[in-house]
């Protein structure tokens, strides 16, 4: 029902747009009509302590932490319920406002269990954050706290853990208006109050970890990052999900000096919106180096042997030298960047003149499926780049697979960028296991250590994880998608296609290369 | 006394008839004939009468009643609702249900004037479930007013179309507040929701609703009788009309009384309910409910019981549950009883609420362990003050309420026998 | 930079005075040498010297020397894997792998704990970082070894070398989390003689 009003006056906002102008913190503020007060606060990069708001769910208002001082109001307001209105002069570090958010912060530790030490939340808390912001008080909390039940498996990806909960409601509000699942209530009443699952039922969709980035508390830990690194040790790097041709944005999380990736959360933007899927969640794991081809490999004695990048590279130029254009297939999968497609196809069908372009697609994929929130049946995060870097050099096709065609006798030298995500491609390693028994000289340009065992492959050339690239991706309706920083890569021999082209170019020279941590 | 008394009586006129709750009693006494008159006015008409009238909401808040029927929107198309909130629950209220036993016709009545006036289409009774027999009494008069014609299509031939049905509550205090109340009616939990946007605009089902104490219904029909001029005559200026009072206590006679308002206090102890119990001394008293603050005896002595002088006494008129509290009394229990039932009945949503009223029950629950420091007696008023005002409905300021006037009046008392019990 | 006072170089140009200056100095040094050994000698005063190691010597249970992880009620042992040790650690020298319990309310515990002691400076910052009491620097001293692999202290050796005797139980209440742990562990409990040598 908020909703429906705020949505209407969106709506209206948006045939006329009224502007409101209102002062904030002795601040200016100028606003459409109808936005809240937290909302214009949070654009104008002012912070009023919240837990229950989030700009991507509606207005619960029970948290009663965002108090704010309106000048000739009885009582303080909470902000994300109130209005935004022409002359209004609203205050949020009003002495009073500041007691009020100490109590306010008293409140929902009274019953919090403070166990920060095994808390995976710890770190990136609300509560430890508004502590130090609005809190510093010595709690006068003395009683025995209400106890409730702890570390529960509510199905997904989630453990729940009642005690830790602030009740904000964020999680059922997100079931209820984001994905429409319902699976989340809030159970009995008072301090007695707990969040649970219908009883017998599980939470069972594509995007419950939202749930744990969305909990402003540890109350829900995601199981694939329970315990395995306390966030204070990770950096994290914008940029864009890898797992369908939506293109999230996302922020990845790593540790360079272990060489390991430990999770990815959405990052806010108009394509996504604050969420993203599970499966999105995943596309990590590919990237760590204990899976990744650690060097280049050429094939001596029907045996994969590792060597450096420099004799793959140049094996690779010769027999590019020894055999026709027409003799040369390209086997490209959707997965790389608009960068690297630019660079691959200039070097490999502008000067080469190599005319046999061959995409690499999922066999069993579904275009067009699209499960209604994020999350497309389209698995490459870059069919569109790819399509239209062919278009470019004078190819045109649409997105289907190709992969059989490239396999032909008549070529004698087939160079192949192959998918980076095994989850993507659910028939990987029956067409791999096919390419390396193709006659011709295979060229396999990828990232997962299970191409160097096996045999067949001539030459294999470690390539860069898309964390570990700059450069962009067109998502399916043609949007530019930014990578916007990268990590070092997981393996010191990694390059990017582009990188790779221009060794074999000659444009650029080896360097000696050392693991760098920024 | 006793002749102007009856007099006096505008809710209670039929208390003592034979058959009181049937529906030819009631005919025979006057009833129904408020509603013919109100279904041949404009209800704007009837809007100002009762605005004129000055009749203030008995649930508890005293709002203005014309006020808040004049809020609904009158232009708009599709279902409007009015709900009757028979979920008296306020620990020592005991009105509504007094109503229910003698005359539920009235009620009835009362709602199908204000649902002509609101223009409202369908209404409810939420009675809480405790409440079976007077259910029982609501439901026999339901059925009575359809087969009159006095609910259902057309009535009484003024192309009027009204549906009243009688809901059953689950037993929580928090549905009594008009928001809990239609979340609850919704078939959710019962909790209050966020306001603005206010029942008058989007409540039930997200419709224009409007939500009446079960008494304020009940003195609609003879305002409209007797006008607005004849009700400003009982009471005082700014509460005019008579009141329900439950008084409660160690009193000669507890019970049910209809008096105007501005009644001084003492009189009304002393006279209509016969003084204090042999041998018991008029110690405190809760004039409003379980979350009214506490007045000593004292300042009780020259109360008069009406919004004005009670609220500029620091407490409320409340629902009009008035609990005498004597001298053989542990103010430390009676604040732990009434903090246990905050506690309990606590919505949960609101963190200062569910939260502040637990822990207020704690600290309480820690002075009867023997526990506690005096320290923590004069932390239940700090965490009363700052629990209140900060929450979506009222019931934390039901609770900080008892608690600040018990600490600032009691609070020695509570932290001597605190030392007592340490010794 | 700080500029340090010393005393005035002897004046040299006169050679009674050099001489005078050194001389006198050094018979002054002597002197005292040869008075306290004396006193020594003949039992006038008590050596402060130790003969370690022929003979054990103990140090105060404040000690910051060798790690232990002390032990929960009912034996295992309280760290929870919370990382402030790690964290705080200015050395780096602690590496600790975190999983799930068995058993629900204990929730998170180490895997592995692993000190690198070749690393440690023995600030005792873990044991200030630590919540539970879960960590401290006992008196233990002597920790020469020349097997490599042995300075990487790991939660068993942490826990339960022989030294502990069977392990410590912290003295701090299981449940507490707000009180800082200001007493030393029971002194009955911890064998002070140290076992030097190789461990």
């Amino acid at each position: 029902m908020t909703t429906t009003t705020t949505d209407n006056q969106k709506a209206q906002a948006v045939k006329a747009p009224v502007q409101v102008t209102f002062t904030l913190n002795g601040q200016q503020i100028s606003v459409p009509k109808g936005t809240s007060v937290m909302e214009a606060a949070t654009k104008n990069k002012v912070d009023i302590p919240h837990f229950c708001w989030h700009p991507g769910l509606s207005v619960a208002g029970v948290c009663r932490f965002c108090l704010v001082k309106v000048e000739g109001a009885r009582k303080l307001e909470i902000a994300c319920n109130l209005e935004a209105r022409d002359g209004m002069i609203v205050s949020s570090v009003d002495a009073e406002v500041k007691e009020a958010h100490k109590w306010a912060l008293e409140f929902h530790l009274v019953n919090h269990p403070l166990d920060c030490p095994i808390c995976d939340q710890a770190g990136e808390c609300g509560l430890q954050d508004f502590y130090m912001s609005v809190g510093k008080y010595d709690s006068w909390m003395n009683r025995p706290k209400a106890l409730k039940p702890k570390a529960l498996d509510i199905g997904g990806d989630l453990v729940l853990d009642t005690e830790r909960c602030i009740l904000c409601s964020r999680c059922v509000r997100f079931e209820e208006e984001v994905t429409k699942t319902d699976a989340l209530g809030i159970f009995d009443r008072g301090d007695r109050a707990i969040i649970g699952t219908y009883p017998g039922k599980k939470i069972d969709h594509n995007y419950t970890t939202n749930l744990v980035d969305i909990c402003p508390v540890g109350a829900f830990t995601s199981k694939e990052f329970r315990f395995k690194k306390r966030v204070w040790f990770l950096q994290d790097r914008p940029s864009i999900c890898p797992g369908c041709s939506t293109g999230c944005a996302v922020d990845v999380y790593g540790k360079p000096q272990e060489r390991h990736y430990y999770r990815i959360k959405p990052r806010e933007s108009e394509v996504n919106g604050h969420w993203m899927c599970d499966f999105g969640r995943h596309q990590y794991v590919p990237l760590n180096a204990e899976l990744r081809l650690p060097k280049a490999s050429l094939q001596v004695n029907q045996q994969q042997k590792y060597v450096l990048l420099e004799d793959a590279l140049t094996e690779l130029k010769t027999m590019l030298g020894q055999v026709q254009p027409s003799e040369v297939a390209l086997l490209v999968s959707a997965q790389y960047t608009n960068e690297e497609y630019a660079k691959f196809f200039d070097y490999f069908v502008t000067q080469h003149k190599i005319k046999h372009v061959f995409q690499w697609r999922e066999p069993t994929e579904t275009i067009e499926a699209f499960d209604g929130l994020l999350m497309r049946g389209d698995h490459n995060a870059n069919t569109q780049g790819l399509l239209s870097a062919m278009k470019q050099v004078g190819i045109s096709a649409k997105p289907t697979n190709e992969f059989d065609k490239a396999l032909d006798s008549k070529f004698k030298l087939v160079i192949a960028l192959a998918p980076e995500l095994p989850d993507t491609f659910p028939s990987l390693a029956g067409q791999l296991a096919k390419l390396s028994e193709a006659p011709a000289y295979t060229c396999v340009f990828s990232l997962m250590v299970s191409l160097a065992r096996i045999p067949g492959f001539d030459c294999l050339i470690p390539m860069r994880g898309w964390a570990e690239k700059l450069g962009s991706f067109t998502n399916f309706e043609g949007k530019i998608r930014q990578l916007e920083a990268s990590f070092p890569p997981a393996v010191l021999d990694a390059l990017g296609v582009d990188e790779a082209v221009e060794l074999l170019a000659g444009s650029r020279h080896f360097q000696p290369r050392e693991h760098t941590v920024h | 006394m006793t002749s102007t008394a009856s007099s006096q009586k505008i809710i209670l006129a039929h208390e003592g008839m034979a058959n009181s709750r049937a529906l030819s009693t009631y005919k025979a006494n006057g009833g129904y004939t408020a509603l013919a008159k109100a279904l041949k006015m404009q209800p704007t008409q009837i809007i100002d009468e009762v605005k004129a009238s000055g009749l203030r909401g008995r649930g508890g808040a005293g709002f203005p009643t014309g006020l808040k029927w004049s809020f609904v929107p009158r232009d708009i198309t599709g279902p409007k609702y009015l709900l009757c909130n028979n979920d008296e629950s306020e620990p020592g209220t005991f009105k509504d249900r007094h109503i229910c036993t003698v005359s539920p016709h009235m009620i009835i009545e009362g709602i199908i004037i204000g649902a002509f006036t609101v223009n409202a289409n369908k209404g409810y009774i939420y009675t809480r479930y405790e409440f079976q027999e007077e259910i029982g009494y609501l439901e026999v008069a339901i059925k009575e007013a359809y087969e009159a014609g006095l609910l259902g299509k057309n009535i009484l031939g003024s192309g009027f179309d009204f549906d009243l049905d009688s809901y059953v509550g689950a037993g929580a205090y928090i549905c009594g507040e008009e928001t809990g109340m239609i979340s609850s009616l919704e078939g959710k939990k019962g909790q209050p929701k966020l306001k603005p946007p206010f029942p008058a605009v989007s409540g039930y089902l997200g419709r224009p609703t409007v939500v009446n104490n079960t008494e304020t219904l009940a003195n609609i029909p003879w305002i409209i009788n007797n006008g607005a001029a004849a009700f400003k005559k009982f009471g005082t200026e700014k509460s005019p009309g008579t009141k329900l009072f439950s008084i409660s206590g160690p009193i000669k006679r507890p019970g049910v009384y209809e008096v105007p308002l501005g009644t001084k206090f003492m009189d009304f102890l002393n006279h209509q309910c016969g003084g204090m119990l042999e041998g018991k001394t008029f110690k405190a008293c809760i004039p409003g409910g379980a979350s009214a603050a506490v007045l000593t005896a004292e300042e009780m002595q020259n109360v008069t019981l009406d919004f004005e002088c009670l609220a500029e006494n620091g407490s409320m008129l409340g629902s009009g549950a008035i609990m005498v509290i004597d001298d053989s009394q542990s103010m430390t229990d009676i604040l732990k009883v009434t903090m246990d039932f905050f506690s309990h009945e606590s919505c949960g949503q609101c963190t200062p609420c569910r939260e502040g009223t637990g822990w207020l029950a704690n600290i309480l629950e820690g002075i009867k362990e023997r526990h506690a420091t005096p320290k923590d007696v004069d932390r239940i008023y700090d965490i009363a003050k700052n629990m209140s005002g900060k929450t979506i409905c009222a019931l934390s300021d039901a609770a900080a309420g008892p608690a600040m006037s018990f600490i600032k009046k009691y609070g020695d008392e509570i932290k001597h026998n605190l030392g007592a019990e340490h010794s | 930079m700080g500029i340090v006072k010393v005393a005035n170089p002897p004046d040299d140009s006169n050679i009674f005075k050099l001489g005078f200056g050194y001389v006198w100095a050094i018979i002054k040094g002597l002197q005292f040498t040869l008075t306290t050994m004396l006193k020594q000698l003949f039992g006038f005063e008590k050596s402060e010297t130790l003969e370690w190691p022929e003979k054990p010597v103990t140090y105060s249970e404040r000690f910051k020397g060798k790690h232990f992880l002390t032990r929960r009620e009912d034996g295992q042992i309280r760290c929870t894997a919370c990382f402030l040790c790690a964290t705080n650690c200015p050395a780096e020298c602690i590496h600790i792998e975190a999983g799930q319990h068995p058993e629900n309310e204990i929730e998170k515990f180490p895997v592995r704990f692993e000190i690198d002691i070749l690393r440690c400076v023995f600030c005792g910052y873990c044991e200030e970082a630590c919540p539970v009491d879960a960590i401290r620097l006992g008196p233990e001293y002597a920790m020469a070894s020349t097997d490599g692999a042995k300075w990487v202290y790991t939660k068993e050796y942490l826990s339960d070398r022989p030294e502990l005797q069977g392990g410590l139980h912290s003295v701090k209440p299981e449940n507490d989390k707000h009180s800082t742990v200001d007493q030393p562990l029971p002194a009955e409990k911890y064998r002070t003689e140290v076992v030097h040598g190789d461990h």
